[in-house]
């Protein structure tokens, strides 16, 4: 094994020349980004290409709304699931105002993951039991019906992965038009939390036959609801 | 792994029997390429995110000791155990040990070239630790015993009765060889798998080097499971694997995806900047990373060949060789198949007797280099790696005398037209339709599958002289 110094002088011997003590010049990036013009566009372009990847998604303005949302997309299936499984329903232990108020109206009760158990592979256990793991994003991206999902002790990364569904709710404010936008702002936040997910559709093979396959491991189902205030 | 026992020779006849296989290759090839053109024209000024991309890849290899110090601050300022490995079996040593330490005893992995390049599978079982490939792709080759046949889509080459009956053993059933089925029995299988890991294996698809972070991207959600639920996560990463902060991140994954699959993204890309928080509810909370040099630095120090290091092995210029897509993966023989592990391959392993048919495995027609989103001048590369090649004196016997004898006659006028003369004669016996068609060895090697041209009866030079005479 070697030491850090003696690896990079190896280097740095290749190239000919000392270890730069300055951070070298930035290239320029000149590359004509994807530009929408408005938000209603953002939206509604974020929703097509999250549809055309083969997800769900929906609009809406208030939580009656929401309510409707999610008993059309769910109908009574949660109270059959709830006979077998009391914590059928995983979730963030906070989510936006408008989720926590449908979901108590609708009387689903949620499960908060990172408070289900005190064993992380408890937890995972509940995780791979759940019916559907329900989060929020960070952001959006509309030209390839992306969410991003930043990690935090309040939240956890299994819950938009190992249960078959996963939704999520997003402020219509944080669909941003492309991934440099994006990640100009994770670089704006200095240190990164130690995750940060970008999900783009349900999980995808095509690895039998070139033949495309969904939910080799991850959800099987995605849904998104952007909040439009 | 019988690939790596037999001669090129053998392996390229067995590719070519195998009709399956050359027609999966190319439906395979046919299908990337085709959607790599869409997600390419559709961005538009897609030349443009070319030059940014060789020119991002650029700059990182010719500060590579800055962003690599970078990134090894920025990950142990954390508490990130770094491990730099000279070797492939420094790299091994170094993950067994991680194993053992912990007592492990069921290893996830989700893709990882470097995981291949080392062999690593081969000597974890050795130790008796269960390891898994995750990737379903991955996963089939695994039980197959067989290396990659592609980058992107590693058991391509396999038809879904031969997956379904790799899999009945396990299953312990019959299993019907439909598509559905066979993920379905995946999918419950690694469940289980996933939840009881005990240390976790990745690759690494690029490095952020100002905050230390690792970006990983995979279609199935292997990749984000193998990083989220064991307590202990490795991650391998080939030392050039460097992006120097986000800002050019997003010009290299969106070169990458719609270049491999033609996908905007796929469908996962997780940055981690590891370990996890120690309130986070789940993630990895001992995390290693395991750089490997083998004999990259010494490309490094190889002006020409030190674009070769630009690669972000999307498997575009696979889908549009002409001898991969007639050959698939196996023939070549190495664990870096098409035309970038024909570059690669022989620098890394630094062994030509084994490796000095790659070079070759080309037409030299330049479609991969136009293919290659960061624009390695890859047929160029095949060029000049013939050229150390015959400097380094191992091409075979015949070839040299050939060319000897090829010098000897080319630089003699007279002794040539002598030759040239002998030449249409002999060949008589041997020629059909104007073309020879047969011979005695050296010669039988081309003629035994082609046909050349005849020796013409009246030589260039006489019909040159001719015509001076007439005017
Ligand atoms: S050489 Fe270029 S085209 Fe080939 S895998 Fe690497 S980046 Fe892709």
């Amino acid at each position: 094994m070697s030491n850090t110094s003696d690896f990079i002088s190896n280097l740095a011997a290749k190239l000919g020349r000392p270890t730069p003590t300055q951070p070298p010049p930035q290239v320029k990036l000149s590359v004509p980004q994807y530009q929408l013009s408005s938000s209603a566009e953002r939206v509604s372009v974020f929703l097509q290409n999250w549809q055309a990847l083969g997800g769900k998604g929906a609009i809406v303005r208030s939580e009656d709304e929401t309510l409707q949302c999610l008993k059309q997309w769910f109908g009574e299936q949660p109270i059959t699931w709830f006979k077998e499984n009391s914590k059928a329903l995983l979730a963030w232990d906070k989510l936006p105002t408008i989720a926590e108020s449908a979901f108590s109206s609708l009387n689903w009760p949620l499960t908060r993951y990172s408070q289900s158990a005190f064993d992380p592979r408890d937890r995972y256990s509940i995780a791979a039991s759940a019916e559907l793991g329900i989060t929020g994003s960070d952001w959006g991206i509309s030209l390839s019906g992306t969410v991003v999902v930043k990690s935090d002790p309040l939240r956890g990364r299994a819950i938009s992965l190992l249960p078959p569904r996963h939704l999520s709710f997003i402020e219509s404010t944080k669909i941003q038009d492309n991934l440099f936008n994006v990640l100009e702002e994770v670089a704006a936040l200095g240190s990164p939390p130690a995750a940060i997910e970008m999900i783009s559709g349900p999980s995808r093979t095509s690895d039998i036959e070139m033949d495309l396959s969904i939910g080799v491991h991850g959800p099987i189902e995605v849904y998104v609801i952007v909040i439009d205030h | 792994m019988t690939m790596y026992n037999q001669t090129t020779d053998e392996r390229v006849d067995k590719a070519l029997a195998n009709s399956f296989l050359r027609q999966a290759t190319r439906r395979a090839t046919d299908r990337l390429r085709n959607n790599k053109y869409k997600a390419s024209a559709e961005l538009g000024n897609w030349e443009e995110w070319r030059a940014a991309g060789e020119a991002i890849r650029k700059n990182v290899i010719s500060n590579l000791d800055y962003y690599l110090n970078q990134l090894i601050e920025q990950m142990e300022k954390r508490g990130v155990h770094v491990h730099l490995a000279k070797t492939p079996a420094d790299a091994v040593t170094v993950v067994r040990n991680i194993v053992s330490e912990h007592n492990a005893k069921n290893v996830l992995k989700s893709k990882s070239m470097i995981s291949e390049e080392i062999h690593l599978n081969h000597a974890l079982e050795e130790d008796g630790i269960d390891v898994v490939e995750t990737d379903l792709g991955e996963y089939i080759i695994q039980i197959a015993g067989e290396p990659p046949s592609h980058i992107i889509v590693p058991a391509m080459h396999k038809t879904r009765q031969q997956v379904a009956d790799l899999f009945e053993p396990i299953a312990g059933h019959a299993l019907s060889s439909d598509t559905p089925t066979l993920t379905r029995f995946v999918r419950t299988q690694m469940r289980e798998k996933f939840l009881r890991g005990d240390i976790g294996i990745t690759g690494c698809n690029f490095a952020v080097a100002s905050t230390g972070s690792i970006v990983m991207v995979t279609n199935e959600g292997n990749g984000r499971m193998v990083s989220t639920l064991p307590r202990v996560q490795i991650t391998l990463m080939g030392m050039e694997r460097i992006v120097p902060s986000f800002r050019e991140l997003d010009i290299l994954l969106n070169l990458l995806a719609r270049s491999a699959t033609g996908q905007r993204f796929s469908s996962y890309t997780t940055i981690l900047t590891p370990p996890k928080n120690t309130a986070d509810p789940d993630g990895p909370e001992e995390y290693h990373l395991v750089i490997l040099d083998h004999n990259r630095s010494e490309i490094l120090g190889d002006k020409l060949f030190r674009s070769s290091l630009n690669c972000i092995r999307c498997g575009a210029c696979f889908n549009v060789c002409p001898v991969y897509r007639q050959l698939g993966g196996h023939a070549y023989g190495s664990v870096y198949s098409g035309p970038i592990g024909s570059v690669i391959t022989p620098l890394l392993e630094k062994d030509w007797k084994k490796w000095g048919h790659l070079p070759y495995f080309s037409s030299l027609c330049g479609a991969c280099s136009e293919a290659c989103p960061v624009r390695i001048p890859l047929h160029d590369l095949l060029v000049k790696l013939r050229m150390r090649k015959t400097q380094s004196g191992h091409t075979p016997q015949v070839e040299r005398q050939i060319f000897k004898a090829y010098r000897y006659f080319f630089t003699r006028e007279k002794t040539l037209r002598r030759a040239l003369r002998l030449g249409a004669h002999l060949q008589r016996p041997f020629v059909r339709n104007q073309r020879i068609t047969g011979g005695p060895p050296p010669l039988s090697n081309w003629t035994n599958s082609r046909t050349l041209p005849m020796v013409a009866p009246k030589p260039f030079m006489q019909l040159w002289a001719d015509l001076k005479n007439k005017r």
